[in-house]
């Protein structure tokens, strides 16, 4: 589709090499990944230069030894661009958007609670969704936690 | 549809409805119980705002940690007798979340359960014809609706 | 949701010794509303970290049960997401009945968030009125898919059971008689004194707020901005099935509810043009079990607004990582902007004005910065101060 490999395009120009990979699998459909020296720079190039106005949600995934962090925006005739970079498991801190996209609020607190991520800058980085009293080292969304193990945790509590 | 009727006559119990932490669609069904085409409120039954004036506990959700003291809390809160009905798959036994971190299981861990009235959700005349039944039953009678 | 029948736990004014969770925190000076902070949790059961322990076909089952009201817009979500990283391409006639099935779920929704409203506007009658009706569409959907909740239409591949053609006379009739009841509906809203009074000016969000904070569905499209996913993106059917995309500019609680009811409208168009031009053939392919490694975002749009699934696969028949944003999340920002500077009285008509899907309205927390005071209540509580506070 026109539009998306335009975007493309422009993206592939404006990053040049800071870009880690980038995939088009289908119209609407862009997954990028950059450096994570160069997010913050992208990130207000595709909010304030492309116009992506909406953030739709932020997932955090466990890689493994790293934390992906993924930002869905969305241009408003659809396209959905997923930009993603990734930081150290063993110093998973960031810094927050929600000075650029102050909707990234909530998003941000629940990735922090579920996979341990810092945002530095956030106005209040409390537990969005998991219980009182949980603890403070246990992210429910590492792979190294199994199921069974926080059950246990949970009703120990 | 005599014998609801008959315990009608004899006791209008009082509800106090609890979801804790379910998906909404058996507390959905229990509220439209109460509209107009099932209309309960002609059999008495009536859905009561505070813990200390029901008569019976209608719970729903798997119990997520977040809520559980507050239902133990209503639970004790309420006076007796009092019967608690666990209402949908969830208040059984936790249902599709039994195994996920952030939920308790069934009900009947944290008290004793008067009836069970399964479905994913139940239809509001299951939900009706559960509590019908917990009310005309027997005080020693097993709880309505779980093979031991 | 618990609006109808809420809990309501005897608690004092205040309690510093109650370590329990609340939902909202709102600091307040005197009547008026200066900050809000939410804090979720009642119903987080921890679903994501679920899915992956369960296979792509279970999880359909679970994606069904995030939510009650909107259980097909999951599915649909899922479905979509799973087919695209196993690159198949449901039938023709299963994407019209996913649309016919979308569309009856957004009439239930919708018309169960009328009686809602009109229950917090003090208006039981109509609540009365719309569930009664309402039950019409739920008989519709049980005797299409056997329940009348989780209807478990939608499979990888395609939709588990067909709509022959002969139940089609019958749902027709029921959208005629359904459309004369919106009328009224319609009507009512725009012409009931204590009704307009109540909602309209009532927790105004403008235009440029809705996007910067990344509002969606009705609440975004009552505040101008046209955004729905079934025009930006179609998925489905809804590249073939006209229909307008609803948009109100005011702002307000009124403008929430009207554009409620005009989709409604859309919904019934919807459901009929689809109903005669539904493509002959079969209703689903067979997908494989294991899905080879991927990502995908899928989008639909909810009763509520963009619903957003992000998939990755792994090769294996259990998801790597599979997330959820549903819309209410996304609606909360612009919920507190709205909050903010409105008065205790409004609050209830507020946040039932989002259409919220989740029942964390029960417990909400008051800070008076000025009075150095704090207490809890519940929704009940608020009504019952927010009636006093009026007359």
């Amino acid at each position: 589709m026109e539009k998306t490999s335009e975007i493309s395009d422009r993206l592939r120009e404006h990053l040049k090499d800071s870009i880690v990979e980038m995939k088009n699998p289908r119209e609407r459909r862009i997954f990028l990944r950059v450096k994570k020296e160069a997010f913050r720079e992208t990130l207000e190039y595709v909010v304030n230069d492309l116009g992506f106005k909406h953030l739709s949600a932020i997932t955090g995934v466990d890689l493994g030894t790293e934390i992906e962090l993924l930002y869905h925006v969305v241009l408003n005739d659809a396209v959905v661009l997923t930009l993603g970079f990734s930081v150290p498991k063993e110093k998973s801190t960031t810094r927050t958007i929600t000075d650029l996209v102050p909707s990234a609020v909530l998003y941000e607190r629940e990735v922090h609670e579920l996979l341990g991520v810092g945002f530095e800058g956030h106005p209040n980085l409390i537990p969005l969704v998991l219980p009182e009293g949980w603890p403070q080292d246990v992210y429910p969304l590492r792979k190294e936690w199994q199921l069974e193990q926080l059950r246990k945790i949970a009703l120990e509590k | 549809m005599m014998k609801i009727l008959d315990w009608a006559r004899e006791k209008s119990p009082w509800i106090l409805h609890f979801n804790t932490g379910g998906c909404n669609g058996c507390d959905i069904e229990l509220v439209a119980a109460l509209t107009p085409k099932f209309d309960v409120e002609r059999f008495g039954i009536r859905l009561q705002g505070s813990p200390r004036h029901a008569d019976v506990l209608a719970v729903t959700g798997p119990v997520t940690m977040q809520i559980k003291d507050r239902l133990i809390r209503v639970y004790e809160q309420t006076p007796e007798p009092k019967k608690v009905v666990a209402i949908g798959a969830c208040a059984l036994t936790g249902a599709p979340f039994k195994d996920c971190y952030n939920v308790n299981g069934g009900i009947d861990t944290l008290f004793h359960v008067d009836a069970y009235i399964p479905g994913c959700p139940p239809k509001p005349e299951a939900i009706i014809d559960g509590i019908a039944k917990l009310i005309s039953a027997k005080k020693e009678a097993k709880p309505v609706g779980k093979d031991k | 949701m618990g609006y109808a029948s809420t809990i309501k736990v005897p608690f004092g004014p205040q309690h510093p010794a109650l370590k329990e969770p609340e939902s909202f925190i709102f600091e307040v000076e005197g009547d008026i509303v200066v900050n809000v902070t939410a804090r979720l949790g009642y119903v987080h059961r921890g679903v994501e970290k679920a899915f992956e322990r369960r296979t792509y076909i279970q999880n359909l089952y679970l994606a069904e049960r995030v939510c009650g009201i909107c259980s097909h817009a999951h599915t649909t979500c899922y479905v979509q997401a799973i087919e695209e990283l196993l690159n198949i391409d449901p039938p023709p006639r299963a994407k019209y009945i996913r649309t016919i099935i979308a569309e009856l779920e957004r009439l239930h929704s919708h018309s169960l968030w009328v009686g809602v409203a009109a229950h917090e506007a003090g208006f039981d009658t109509l609540f009365m009125y719309t569930w009664r009706d309402r039950e019409e569409v739920m008989e519709l959907l049980e005797a299409i898919s056997g329940n009348r909740v989780h209807y478990a239409m939608n499979t990888i591949g395609g939709v588990r059971r067909d709509m022959p053609a002969e139940t089609f006379p019958t749902v027709k009739k029921h959208m005629d008689s359904f459309e004369k009841r919106v009328n009224e509906y319609s009507h009512i809203m725009k012409t009931e004194q204590t009704f307009l009074k109540r909602t309209t000016g009532v927790g105004i969000l403008k235009p440029e707020d809705a996007v910067s904070t990344c509002a969606v569905g009705p609440n975004l499209r009552a505040s101008g901005i046209k955004e729905d996913v079934r025009a930006d993106e179609p998925y489905a059917a809804y590249g073939e099935t006209p229909f307008q995309v609803i948009v109100h500019g005011g702002g307000d609680v009124l403008c929430r509810a009207l554009v409620r009811i005009a989709e409604m409208t859309e919904s019934i168009n919807i459901i009929r043009y689809a109903l005669d031009h539904i493509p002959d053939g079969p209703v689903r392919i067979r997908a494989p079990v294991a899905v080879p490694a991927g990502e995908a975002v899928s989008r639909v749009e909810a009763p509520r607004g963009e619903l957003i699934h992000y998939a990755k696969s792994n090769g294996t028949i259990k998801p790597e990582r599979y997330k959820v944003r549903a819309p209410t999340l996304a609606n909360i920002p612009s919920l507190a902007k709205t909050l903010i500077g409105a008065h205790l009285a409004d609050v209830p008509l507020i946040l039932a004005g989002i259409d919220p899907c989740f029942s964390c309205m029960d417990r909400m927390v008051f800070v008076d910065q000025n009075k150095d005071k704090q207490w809890v209540w519940n929704m009940e509580e608020l009504k019952r101060h927010a009636k006093v506070e009026r007359n």
